[in-house]
């Protein structure tokens, strides 16, 4: 990943509010979450308002922009048409596109619906589905754009954003590991909760970042950073079909634990296919509004022609 | 060597009622130490630091199995449900407290003057004793006092923990089915390291001391003698646990047999079940590979150096500037991690770097057993031998009894302590461009050690933000060095564009410099490949101030386009001088009248055989290996041909582990090598 300095690097030792870069946040489909933990930096804000000039941040803002932007922060997938058009257009007007947080970077879990029926899930979820545009996929920000750094996790974590942020005005590249999630774990010094209660625990195969979290509460990693390099999923499901230490889980069961936040990517998204586990409709009982129309075999991840992942 | 029990031979051994084993914790405090031992948490028994005996694992047993770990209470009838130590080593060891998972290293500031601050930090330790390490827990201290501590470059964070370490060890009572240090000759039974010994009998402790700090510990408690009942239960109890043991790895000879295995297919099999998660790693108490993590304040005025402990098993671990990783696939990774810790530690630090613990099989989330690798790869273990089969003590153990083939180091001083990890400042004075993305550097410092640098050398570069990367020193002056940085990331970006003034920090001059007397009275041949110009071109003016003692010298210069050579004018000076200079350019526009072609094309038409030759070539690993095969095919011999290396270096001084290439630390043993040292290894991928 390369994240090419912005201007300001260069004169970064006093900086006014002239010359701060132009920073956007926007979103797509997500809940707003991974922008909240931008707010919730509360002892570096200032420094970093200082720093860079927030031009557009709905949460955070009424102050509007359309560009142009010197690093543009993207929140949510690409879920409808509209936002397809909108992304291009962002892109076209951002020197340095960060995408944040599993919706962004993976999809997010709304992209659970490219592994089922689209109508099914519209109407299940709206009385009246006729009244909502939608794409039958959730995709990542990088099936339509070009992406120059992401922050992973659901949300993202907060010390990677100003990780991020001092690697962007100093102009060197942001540590931002590749590795397990173990490797925080260990150094936290917290026990395996596979090895020692049969906890299913995606932390192998799942990028660190997060600080180890739910290892340190004691339950297992749900893979919201995604897929790490090299994640060898294989290795892990099938022990947890075969091993002796979980007692051997349902494929399917072990199928699901692939399917949450960052599901549809890969090779999270292979796991499921393989043991099964995709999410099942009805996800609760009809609404008045039934389906309007049903797939009675629902596609395996990857295979509609809707999906930019199917064509890559 | 038979392990001996020392019970028999200790002359009063004092009984410790369980009773009180807090007035031993009491007579700790009192020394000003915090105390560490074994509690329950989470499932599983770790070190942590205690106040009070209660809070020890009474009670607990625990089983293990691979990637199986249960902790469970013995029923109020068992004989041992009142003891505290009846349940294995814990897991995390005692590494945490000698060797943490992170160390504040070093801070680099840009003051208000502009001039630059270094600070390499100081250790923050607090006297510390640990209760309940176990015979493996001070193998692994022992392999590590040699890793860290004994070798030419000392850690000085390890360094003062383990000054301040006291250890009260006890004697296994329970091997669990992932224990195996019965074949690595390193326990059960406690032997050195410890300073007070317990032995855990009915009603309390068997106790001996085996330094003067744990004599005046015992003393001041003013305990009876055990008696030679107790002393007795203590003896059969360990040989119990020995006995239990069985010999699942055959250590004998393991390092030869690896090694001749580094084709196996079965790497590509264990590639398939392994995560390369890198629990082994940090579970295992003689792992001691770091990483380096860089943090700044928004204006990159100050940063700090952590130093985190990192992985082989990670990819980024052997990557270089560029992107490129030494070790892409799981299987490189892993036959990197298993060689290392029972073959090339032996050639390293004159031991195994494995003591037999079973962490890496319990705490493997996929429950890979270490012991069967080994015996599919380097052969099948021997399991009928008797439970007191000869072993070694990697401490005691002289490497000849292993059969071990020593690699041929040229012996460079590397007398403990002799290598410096501190930082000294020094002042860019002029900034001259070479080509579009390399600048050469010069500095003037006072630094005497600085100043003693050799051609070949390299020093590790820190500015305030930016990572730390080795810079070879393209030449040595009067009054300082010269760097030649090519812009291959940003640390060494940012340096190629700093101004005359600007201060930079440096730890050097490391590694092993171009052995310049070895073309003493022979034709010197210099190659070099683009940036490769910048660590011979120091080489090249020491050969020419002795001119005298070489027969011939020819310089061998390639690059990629006209506009990427380096030192163009110097170069040109020389050559109408009367130095033979040749030089090649891969692609050349219409401005270009010399030669096109890639560098080993220079060679194809020489006529004259290479005996007399020494070359030294430095350039990109492919045109290195290209330019080895052809000097090859004209007789150069293999020991007179060196290269200098690149890997992954964040320390420089072979403590971090990254730069391994087999038996080498590439920072340390190199970055120089012949390639009759290299051997087959220059060309193995994945090493």
């Amino acid at each position: 990943m390369q994240l090419p300095p912005v201007p300001t690097a260069q004169v970064s030792k006093r900086a006014t509010t002239l010359n701060r870069p132009r920073v956007g946040v926007v979103k797509f489909a997500s809940c707003d979450g991974c922008q909240l933990t931008i707010l919730d930096l509360e002892d570096e804000l200032l420094a970093l308002t200082e720093r860079f000039e927030f031009v557009e941040f709905a949460e955070a803002t009424s102050r509007r922009s359309s560009g142009p932007f010197d690093v543009l922060f993207v929140e949510g997938s690409i879920s409808s048409p509209e936002q397809a058009v909108e992304i291009a257009r962002l892109r076209a007007a951002t020197k340095t596109l960060v995408t944040i947080g599993a919706c962004a970077t993976a999809g997010g879990i709304q992209a659970l619906r490219t592994a089922s029926e689209h109508e099914a899930f519209r109407a299940a979820v709206y009385p009246a589905p006729a009244f909502v545009e939608s794409l039958a996929v959730a995709s990542p920000i990088s099936s339509y754009v070009t992406v120059d750094a992401e922050l992973r996790g659901c949300p993202i974590d907060a010390h990677q954003l100003v990780e991020l942020l001092t690697a962007v005005t100093t102009g060197r590249r942001p540590q931002l590991p590749d590795q397990a999630v173990c490797l925080e774990c260990k150094r936290r010094g917290l026990e395996c909760v596979v090895v020692t209660r049969g906890e299913p625990c995606l932390g192998p195969v799942t990028q660190t970042g997060c600080g180890a979290i739910c290892p340190g509460i004691g339950r297992g990693c749900y893979g919201c950073f995604g897929p790490r390099e090299g994640a060898n999923v294989d290795g892990l499901a099938s022990w947890f079909v075969d091993g002796p230490a979980l007692g051997g889980l349902k494929r399917e069961d072990v199928g699901r634990l692939f399917a949450g936040f960052t599901g549809a990517a890969q090779p999270f998204r292979a796991v499921t296919d393989r043991l099964g586990g995709r999410p099942q409709i009805p996800l609760r009982p009809a609404t008045a509004h039934g389906p309007e129309h049903s797939e009675h075999t629902p596609p395996v991840w990857g295979t509609r022609p809707e999906d930019p992942d199917a064509r890559r | 060597m038979v392990i001996e029990n020392r019970w028999p031979v200790m002359a009063g051994a004092r009984f410790l009622p369980v009773g009180r084993l807090d007035d031993l914790i009491g007579a700790l405090h009192a020394d000003g130490r915090r105390v560490v031992g074994p509690v329950v948490e989470d499932g599983g028994i770790k070190m942590a630091e205690i106040e009070r005996a209660a809070e020890l694992p009474f009670g607990w047993t625990a089983s293990a199995a691979p990637g199986l770990v249960r902790l469970s209470r013995r029923p109020a009838n068992d004989r041992a449900a009142g003891r505290a130590f009846d349940n294995g080593p814990a897991w995390s060891g005692i590494k945490p407290w000698t060797f943490p998972s992170r160390v504040d290293a070093l801070t680099v500031e840009t003051r208000e003057d502009g001039s630059l601050g270094v600070r390499v930090e100081a250790p923050a330790n607090q006297p510390t004793a640990v209760i309940g390490a176990r015979a493996c827990d001070l193998a692994a201290l022992a392999v590590h006092d040699r890793v860290l501590a004994g070798g030419p470059a000392i850690d000085p964070d390890y360094a003062a923990r383990r000054a301040d370490l006291l250890v009260v060890a006890v004697e296994c009572a329970l091997a669990t089915s992932t224990c195996f240090c019965t074949s690595m000759g390193t326990g059960p039974e406690v032997t050195t390291g410890a300073d007070v010994v317990l032995a855990e009998v009915d009603g309390g402790f068997v106790a001996r001391s085996d330094s003067p700090a744990g004599e005046r510990l015992l003393a001041g408690l003013d305990l009876a003698e055990a008696g030679p009942l107790r002393v007795g239960a203590a003896i059969e109890q360990v040989t119990k646990v020995r006995d239990a043991m069985g010999h699942a790895v055959e250590a004998e000879g393991l390092h030869d047999r690896l090694l001749a295995n580094l084709d196996s297919p079965r790497w590509e099999a264990i590639a398939e079940r392994c995560l390369a998660c890198a629990n082994c790693t940090l579970v295992c108490p003689t792992c001691f590979c770091t990483g380096t993590v860089i943090e700044s304040d928004l204006d990159g005025r100050e940063s700090s150096a952590t130093r985190q402990w990192d992985s082989c098993f990670t990819a980024g671990f052997a990557q270089v500037a560029g992107g490129g990783s030494f070790r892409p696939h799981h299987a490189d990774r892993y036959r990197q991690w298993l060689t290392h810790k029972f073959a090339t530690w032996w050639d390293q630090f004159g031991s195994s770097g494995c003591v037999g613990c079973g962490r890496c099989i319990a705490w493997c989330p996929v429950g890979i057993d270490v012991r069967e690798e080994l015996a599919a790869i380097a052969g099948p273990a021997i399991t009928d031998l008797p439970a007191a089969a000869p072993a070694t003590t990697p401490a005691a153990a002289p490497i000849a009894v292993k059969g071990t083939r020593i690699l041929a180091m040229a012996p460079t001083a590397l007398q403990p302590g002799s290598i410096r990890t501190d930082y000294v400042t020094a002042t860019v004075t002029e900034v001259r461009p070479e080509t579009a993305d390399t600048a050469t550097l010069r500095l003037v410092t006072g630094d005497a050690a600085l100043l003693a640098a050799r051609p070949g050398q390299f020093v590790m570069v820190a500015v305030p933000a930016f990572a730390i990367p080795p810079i070879s020193i393209s030449r040595i002056n009067p009054d300082g060095l010269e760097l030649t940085i090519r812009a291959a990331g940003p640390a060494t970006s940012f340096m190629t564009r700093l101004r005359p003034g600007a201060e930079l920090a440096l730890r050097g001059p490391l590694g092993r410099p171009w052995p310049i007397e070895d073309a003493y009275g022979r034709d010197v041949a210099i190659v070099a490949g683009g940036i490769g110009l910048a660590p011979l071109r120091g080489l090249l003016d020491q050969v020419l101030a002795e001119r005298d003692r070489f027969s011939s010298i020819r310089v061998y210069l390639g690059a990629r386009t006209p506009r990427d050579r380096l030192f163009v004018a110097e170069m040109d000076a020389l050559a109408a001088g009367g130095l033979d200079i040749r030089a090649t350019v891969d692609r050349a526009g219409p401005e270009w009248l010399g030669r096109v072609g890639i560098i080993t094309d220079i060679f194809r038409n020489a006529k004259a055989t290479g005996q007399n030759v020494t070359a030294f070539v430095c350039g990109p690993e492919r045109m290195m290996t290209a330019v080895v095969d052809v000097l090859g095919d004209l007789d150069v011999p293999r020991e007179h041909t060196w290269l200098t290396l690149e890997r992954r270096m964040e320390c420089g001084v072979g403590l971090c582990g990254h730069c391994q290439l087999g038996s080498r630390f590439v920072c340390r043993d190199g970055p120089v090598f012949s390639v009759a040292e290299l051997g087959d290894d220059l060309r193995r991928e994945g090493l």
